[in-house]
């Protein structure tokens, strides 16, 4: 399993969640549009490619990872969640988000765990990124958001449409382990 | 990073703009290294091997 997920490489290599999301991108992301937390920059690139899409920024927390991203030619921004970014400065805002529920004590604080942990509910990243979505959003901008049975489907769309969001189901996919879907979350206004 | 980005980033702490002060560039385009100023708290925030680290203090990399 260690070697599988490359444990000792310190950026997340892409996986059937980033194949998932890079297809809902394809089929939804216009404009400018922001990866959070793209990792080795793999769903970035690939919407780069995308009908319509303009510009792609990849950010993410781990410096590792923001250079890989660049190398691969995205537009690399070191940044925690949406923090250094304007209002409505987006068309669509895609993240896969660390989701996976962790113990508190066997966390192992590195940056795969950052990248994979979502603390103890699976949503310790997904809540403060859905606070803060709707600020970055231009006007009939969409967020989409991967999410995994693990994290708690139903929690993460209360928790949206909580914070204002209309969601829709745009891809889904069951795994022995967990079912991932991509949400597509936009404002109702 | 593309000087261009300055319409997109802002200031992490208190949203407010950036001035960008620039060491290397390369092609005209690509600001290779420098230094992001909040116009507001004055906080900096540097630019390496053309990547703006635009984390708060508290979480940069030591």
């Amino acid at each position: 399993m260690a070697e599988r997920r490359g444990l000792a490489d310190p950026v997340y290599a892409p996986a059937e969640d980033s194949g998932l999301l890079a297809e809902a991108a394809a089929a939804r992301a216009r404009g400018t549009v922001l990866e959070v937390g793209t990792g080795s920059g793999w769903v970035a690139e690939r919407v780069a490619d995308v009908d319509g899409v303009e510009r792609v920024v990849g950010s993410d927390v781990n410096p590792h990872a923001c250079r890989r991203a660049r190398d691969r030619g995205v537009e690399a921004v070191c940044a925690n969640l949406l923090d250094p970014f304007r209002g409505a400065a987006f068309d669509a805002v895609l993240f896969n988000p660390p989701y996976l529920p962790t113990d508190p004590d066997a966390e192992w604080d590195d940056w795969q765990e950052a990248a994979l942990s979502g603390g103890a509910s699976g949503r310790d990243l997904i809540e403060p990124f859905l606070d803060d979505a709707g600020r970055v959003l231009a006007p009939s901008g969409v967020a989409l958001l991967l999410v995994s049975s693990l994290a708690g489907f139903g929690e993460v769309i209360e928790y949206a449409l909580d914070g204002g969001f209309r969601a829709e189901t745009v891809r889904e996919e069951s795994f022995p382990y967990e079912t991932l879907s991509v949400l597509a979350l936009t404002m109702d206004n | 990073m593309k000087e261009s980005l300055l319409d997109i980033i802002c200031c992490p702490l208190d949203k407010h703009d950036l001035e960008l002060s620039v060491d290397e560039r390369e092609d005209d385009e690509e600001i290779v290294s420098g230094t992001l100023t909040c116009t507001d708290c004055g906080e900096a925030y540097p630019i390496e091997d053309g990547i703006p680290n635009l984390l708060p203090p508290d979480m940069r990399e030591a």
